[in-house]
């Protein structure tokens, strides 16, 4: 599904964002890819969508070589995946249905199919009464799902969730990180990019730490969090958001502090 | 782009225009002054051709006797113009029908001018057969005592075809430079659009849009402005076309008839008008949009 061999970055002013990357995602994977901010996660993600292109090395993403694709064919690349933002980039001027509905049209799906799969997604995410709504009028966590909705609506194959936890309490962070485990128990390949060490430690899957633009750990770990302790843990986080815990490296790397991650997040 | 998209793309191209009505309404109000003005240029060269065609046409000179000649003097002349090679008839035009003509044209600001007081000479029409040898039968006629003097509408002719050149000059001018300022405001309207749309064209963009599908509603957008300020235009030059061609008619005899008619020309006005107005906003749409997408359009915002 997705394949980097070798994959180096630089940028025009001279920045190497990411260094001789090698990794693969097969479908059906629940992968974090966790780092500090400048670490390289970002590159990594405008890679996987091609927006910027790889220096050296081979990329190839569902079935396109990214090295090669024309500029043409990088919307079709796009269909195949399907992004959830940090700050959920919904249209404020537009309600629930129309977020949603606006993924569809933008790749010239016909009204009616629109509006059955639009229902069928916002049920899939438990927003099918909030339809109307504006975002405005939704909670943190709401918008999120829209977001996720939105992200979802096109069938992608893949899911890349950029820090989708970041603008939302704890207890919601629970409920759109269950969502994404149970839309990959469906099939669909999840990236979650984040630094909420946190979530990793309670959903678990394979954990990708890049550090630095090369990639320093790649291996599972396993869920810790029953449904009900993953709420609880989330709960506590909302009550102490400065207690640290870095619960990916027990080999002995230096836990994060909350604040440098907050500070990374801004 | 797949067809059933197109009703979409229509109603977004048509709601930009509203979100922005503040830019819309003053790129129309630009767009139709600049249509105008390329319109009344391209107006005034086809109907000063017009007039210059129709005097190229026309092989009748008007010959003025002195202003004292009676009548039979006048008859008598008459046959002495006749009797030239070049001139097919002659008609005796007396001061007296000349001034009722006048006053039928002018209403009675001419009423005290009977008589004594007429200021107009008698004057002979005289068609000529053959235009080449214009030049000779004049001098031949102005060469007959008691003749005053000839029209030489000739001279008019030249310096129709002077004005005429001078217009098309400044017409092409005009259009250029008029042009390209439509183009600008066009296309900076639409980048306005743009800008207060990045954020949705970035989701465009991340969900796998197409530069065609972005690129739509923005070309309709401008193409829908264009078509605007074409009818607005075009009905104003229609409105206006015929009380300044009568008011043209008034001032100068010659041009009252041979002016083109609007019932001739307004469909022109109104598909020409209507066709640059499209063609000019989509132009500036399309570049606009483009060069938005070839930069900064193309990436995903805050990444």
């Amino acid at each position: 599904m997705i394949h980097l061999k070798n994959v180096s970055k630089v940028y025009s002013n001279g920045t190497e964002a990411l260094k001789n990357v090698s990794l693969d995602i097969e479908q059906g994977e629940f992968v974090f890819i966790v780092g500090s901010s400048g670490a390289g996660k970002s590159t990594f993600l405008k890679l996987l969508i091609r927006e910027e292109k790889a220096t050296f090395g081979k990329i190839s993403v569902n079935g396109y070589d990214l090295m090669k694709i024309r500029p043409g064919k990088i919307p079709y690349l796009r269909r195949t995946m399907g992004i959830v933002f940090q700050d959920f980039r919904l249209i404020e001027k537009m309600n629930v249905y129309d977020n949603v509905a606006f993924a569809m049209r933008a790749i010239g799906t016909p009204e009616k199919f629109i509006r059955k799969r639009v229902k069928q997604v916002l049920a899939v995410v438990g927003l099918e009464d909030k339809e109307k709504r504006r975002p405005s009028e939704l909670s943190g966590g709401e918008q999120q799902r829209v977001s996720l909705a939105r992200a979802l609506v096109n069938k992608p194959g893949m899911i890349i969730a950029d820090e989708p936890t970041g603008n939302i309490d704890p207890k919601m962070s629970y409920e759109i990180m269950k969502r994404l485990v149970d839309i990959n128990k469906k099939g669909t390949t999840v990236i979650i990019v984040t630094h909420e060490h946190d979530l990793v430690r309670t959903f678990g899957g394979r954990v990708i730490i890049i550090d630095g633009g090369e990639v320093r750990e790649d291996r599972m770990i396993s869920a810790q969090g029953s449904e009900e302790s993953g709420s609880v843990l989330f709960a506590e986080k909302a009550d102490n958001a400065d207690n640290v815990e870095n619960v990916i490296s027990p080999s002995g790397n230096e836990p994060e502090s909350r604040n440098n991650e907050e500070a990374d997040n801004s | 782009m797949k067809f059933n998209s197109s009703g979409y793309l229509v109603k977004e191209g048509l709601k930009n225009i509203w979100t922005n009505r503040m830019m819309s309404l003053a790129s129309i109000i630009v767009l139709v002054s600049c249509l105008i003005i390329t319109g009344a240029a391209i107006l005034v060269s086809i109907n000063v051709t017009s007039l210059i065609s129709s005097i190229g046409e026309d092989n009748q000179v008007n010959v003025f006797l002195v202003y004292d000649m009676s009548d039979i003097d006048a008859i008598k002349l008459g046959t002495v113009i006749k009797k030239i090679d070049n001139v097919e008839d002659c008609v005796y035009y007396p001061k007296d029908e000349a001034i009722k003509e006048y006053k039928q044209k002018l209403g009675n600001l001419y009423d005290s001018l009977q008589g004594e007081d007429n200021p107009l000479g008698n004057v002979y029409k005289v068609q000529l057969t053959d235009l080449s040898n214009y030049k000779e039968t004049i001098k031949q006629i102005e060469a007959i005592d008691g003749v005053a003097s000839v029209s030489d509408r000739g001279d008019i002719a030249r310096t129709l075809t002077k004005l005429n050149y001078f217009v098309s000059i400044v017409g092409f001018w005009i259009v250029l430079i008029l042009g390209i300022v439509t183009l600008f405001i066009i296309s900076n309207t639409i980048k306005m659009t743009m800008y207060s749309r990045r954020f949705e064209i970035s989701i465009m963009k991340s969900v796998g849009a197409t530069n065609t599908f972005v690129r739509i509603p923005f070309i309709i957008e401008a193409m829908t402005i264009g078509l605007i300020s074409g009818l607005v235009a075009s009905f104003t030059l229609i409105a206006i076309y015929n009380p300044m061609r009568e008011t043209a008619g008034r001032m100068i005899t010659l041009i009252g008839t041979s002016t083109i008619p609007l019932s001739d020309i307004w469909l022109n006005i109104l598909l020409g008008f209507c066709g640059a107005g499209i063609l000019i906003g989509a132009l500036g749409g399309f570049i606009s949009i483009t060069k938005y997408l070839r930069k900064e359009g193309g990436e995903i915002l805050g990444w």
